[in-house]
């Protein structure tokens, strides 16, 4: 989880621009917090855009497979303006800490794409 | 505890369990019918069927084979994108997720035999029925055009030849022609669209050496989506090539003349114009009115929590053809409340989850090459009606680089809206 922090350190610290690439992190062991079915309901926000499959599309990224801790934090940072992108700012939001951590739970529970 | 009271114990606890589910007791699997196959229609179909995996019997009726989305119809238009490109079957989405695609036009609800027929006189029997029939055109809303003229003044606000109609005549007109828009009044699918048009229009006339041509936009609005944007746009990329007439100018469309492609208002007379777009006033489709649905406004009144109809308990409606309050008609929004209902449909007839309404739309358009805008936001049920807690629209100081990363991401959207609706 060492290496995990190191790069999700860097990652945040990177997020400053609404084009910033998102680097996903490799899965790791990490006994999830949220609750998953209602992070699936939640997720219904997300995947008109963003593919279940993990598959990134034009200026979408995909955000599947990501460790909990990391998934909160990208949501934090859009919530308190450290990324500025309009849409994803409006949808974390409206989200609760429970929320947000419902979605990381189901999001990270899902496959990573198969041809990365 | 005596006897008496077990008894009241269990028979209240049966009572609570037909109130909770009472689809699946004593009879088959619970029967949801989707009329339209839209962005709405088909995202409710696919994940009532996938989430209740099995346990709900999922008919889809539309007619058609393919579906020709009317998002991105403008970026074919401005010749970003291939016809193909936004035409897709039907086949994934009802083979993978085991629904019915009943291939025929809804002719006839019975909403007291909670019963639909379809124009082959066969019927389809629902215990909950999702009705996403989109927009009709009110073809007596300009004086002197209507559905005979479509193919000579055509809307293209229904995606398929319309649209391949509106593109060859955009082709065929000559340097120094005029383009008149008549554009819609609220409310109407799509309110960036007509200024999107606008935008490939212009930019299919440039890129083709057209710059002496005119588009004359004559709206019935003071004021329409993204107008800074789109204004400040057109004079950027397009100078001279679009003039935008709001009411107090043009004082009203008095008459058009498809035999002349004459528009006439009360401040000017266009006449000879190389291309007329006639995109008339609209309400929800045929089915919502004959069904006793729509209102006096002609679309739906819904409950803002879940998509029902204001008028009848077994039926939802979603999309272009509801009332949604804040929310605009896209097939963003339609998908949006797709998800609310089918939560709240699967929690009606197997008892599963019932999460809290929660509603989002993003509206992206393209200006020129590169050059996106968007406007969005997040809604909620509150005060009776769909509520915005939160809406953005871009700023006019954006930076190239921001302008195309928002195409970047309507790009992304589309594929991911795609594969959200038939994936």
């Amino acid at each position: 989880m060492g290496a995990a922090r190191g790069l999700l350190a860097a990652l945040l610290a990177g997020l400053t621009g609404a084009s910033a690439t998102v680097v996903v992190l490799a899965n790791t062991p990490n006994p999830s917090k949220g609750d998953k079915e209602l992070g699936e309901y939640l997720s219904s926000m997300c995947v008109g855009c963003h593919q279940l499959s993990g598959r990134a599309s034009g200026g979408i990224p995909a955000i599947v497979a990501w460790p909990d801790e990391q998934f909160v934090a990208v949501i934090q940072s859009y919530k308190d303006g450290t990324r500025d992108n309009e849409t994803m700012r409006t949808i974390s939001h409206r989200l609760s800490q429970e929320e947000i951590e419902a979605l990381a739970a189901f999001f990270g529970g899902l496959p990573p794409p198969k041809t990365p | 505890m005596d006897l008496n009271r077990r008894h009241i114990l269990i028979g209240a606890a049966a009572g609570a369990a037909t109130l909770y589910a009472p689809a699946v007791i004593g009879q088959a699997k619970p029967r949801v019918v989707v009329i339209g196959g839209g962005p709405g229609g088909a995202t409710a179909a696919k994940y009532v069927a996938r989430d209740s995996q099995g346990a709900i019997n999922v008919t889809l009726v539309e007619p058609a084979a393919n579906f020709v989305t009317c998002f991105h119809s403008n970026l074919y238009l401005g010749g970003y994108k291939t016809f193909e490109e936004i035409t897709h079957s039907y086949d994934d989405l009802t083979k993978k997720y085991a629904i019915n695609h009943a291939r025929k036009t809804a002719s006839f609800i019975d909403r007291d035999a909670k019963t639909v027929n379809l124009d082959d006189s066969s019927t389809l029997s629902y215990d909950k029925l999702v009705i996403a029939p989109g927009i009709d055109l009110k073809y007596d809303s300009v004086p002197g055009w209507g559905r005979e003229h479509e193919t000579i003044m055509p809307h293209a606000w229904k995606a398929g030849p319309q649209t391949q109609l509106l593109k060859k005549r955009l082709m065929e007109v000559p340097d120094g022609g005029v383009i008149v828009m008549i554009a819609p009044p609220n409310p109407y699918r799509c309110p960036p669209g007509p200024y999107e048009r606008v935008s490939m229009m212009a930019h299919v006339l440039k890129s083709t050496g057209r710059t002496k041509c005119k588009i004359i936009v004559l709206d019935p609005k003071e004021v329409f989506s993204k107008q800074g944007l789109f204004q400040a746009g057109w004079e950027q990329h397009y100078p001279g090539m679009v003039e935008w007439i709001g009411p107090k100018i043009h004082d009203g469309i008095k008459s058009v003349d498809p035999k002349t492609n004459t528009v006439e208002t009360g401040f000017e007379t266009y006449k000879n114009a190389a291309l007329v777009n006639v995109i008339p006033a609209q309400m929800a489709g045929r089915i919502a009115h004959e069904a006793k649905l729509a209102d006096a406004g002609g679309f739906c009144q819904i409950d803002p929590v879940n998509m029902k109809s204001k008028a009848d308990p077994n039926i939802f409606i979603i999309g272009d053809a509801a009332i949604a309050g804040d929310m605009p008609k896209s097939a963003f929004a339609a998908n949006s409340q797709a998800k609310v209902a089918a939560n709240a449909i699967r929690a009606e007839l197997t008892g599963s989850r019932l999460f809290p309404a929660k509603y989002t739309n993003t509206c992206w358009s393209l200006i020129e090459t590169d050059d996106a805008v968007k406007v969005g936001g997040a809604y909620e049920p509150k005060d009776g009606k769909i509520s915005a807690t939160e809406t953005y629209v871009s700023k006019p100081t954006e930076d190239v680089a921001q302008r195309k990363q928002t195409q970047a991401e309507n790009i992304g959207w589309y594929t991911g809206l795609i594969t959200d609706m038939f994936g």
